[in-house]
């Protein structure tokens, strides 16, 4: 779990252009979608398709919802939920 | 030193560095918008290899991407192909492929000694991002892209051949090593990594003088 938190800290890093020290601040009750101006909807399409690359999952349209992209915790479990399967 | 190179379909550009004899490495920039974001990143590595290491390079531009005059809208993967075949044929030399991300789809050719990747991105995945760019309706087509269907069908059928594969720490998927950096190709503008770029010129001349021995 601590594993795929490190990959999806470092794929907002990368996608959304965040220092390293603004991306070590998130924690599980971190707002993202609505909250980090950087996170537009290609933003969006970039933290999928590089969590999928990353992780090695697929990441279908109908799992794709606002309730998934609210906060820093909600993202990593769905992405932990994918890869234990 | 901007050169032209000769292929099936016409002519176009590509870009040489360093010494004009012993190996040449080719460079395969990836497809669409990470080209932008890539392309000074490539340069920086393909001009590190011929400053720091004294082995040539070269750059080239492929039908239907960049500067090419072939429209996307006529873009096709077996032109694409024979585009970066022809290239290395023409830079002359024993020819290694430098691909990064979609450019690994690309170095299937003969005319390539062996293949070096840095994290290659399969067609399938190439296709899912497309389509996510394109639903997102910000530009037109595919990120500005417009691309034809034969191209697009081709996509999921479109595998990466065996090569020494870098990729970035945090990616699970097998490597023969991780190094540690940002994905530029996701960033929101280009930018460049000389670290990174240092790294990956001192791993690709040592590989090459390795398959040269």
């Amino acid at each position: 779990m601590l594993d795929i938190e490190t990959t999806v800290r470092g794929v907002l890093r990368d996608v959304l252009g965040l220092s390293d020290e603004r991306v070590a601040a998130f924690d599980e009750t971190t707002p993202l979608f609505g909250a980090l101006p950087e996170l537009d909807s290609l933003a969006v399409a970039g933290v999928l398709t590089e969590i999928e690359d990353r992780l090695g999952i697929l990441i279908e349209d109908d799992e794709v919802d606002g309730e998934m992209l609210e906060s820093f915790g909600t993202l990593t479990r769905f992405a932990a939920q994918k890869v234990l399967g | 030193m901007i050169e032209p190179y000769d292929w099936a379909g016409g002519r176009e550009a590509m870009v040489r560095f360093g010494p004009g004899s012993g190996p040449v490495v080719i460079a395969a920039l990836p497809l669409f918008e990470e080209a932008n974001r890539m392309r000074g990143f490539a340069a920086t590595i393909l001009r590190l290899l011929a400053e720091n290491h004294r082995i040539a390079g070269v750059l080239p531009e492929l039908p239907g991407t960049g500067e090419s005059l072939i429209p996307s809208e006529r873009i096709a993967i077996s032109d694409l192909r024979a585009g970066f075949a022809a290239a290395a044929r023409t830079a002359g030399g024993r020819a290694y492929s430098m691909a990064l991300r979609s450019g690994a789809l690309l170095d299937g050719s003969v005319v390539i000694r062996r293949r070096w990747h840095f994290a290659p991105q399969p067609g399938d995945a190439l296709l899912r991002m497309l389509r996510r760019i394109h639903r997102t309706g910000d530009a037109p087509g595919y990120g500005g892209h417009r691309l034809p269907d034969t191209f697009l069908d081709e996509l999921p059928d479109c595998h990466v051949e065996p090569a020494r594969t870098l990729r970035l720490e945090g990616d699970t998927r097998p490597a023969d090593r991780l190094v540690p950096g940002r994905a530029l190709w996701r960033g929101p503008t280009p930018d460049n990594d000389l670290d990174l770029a240092t790294l990956l010129a001192d791993d690709l001349a040592a590989w090459v003088r390795m398959c040269e021995a």
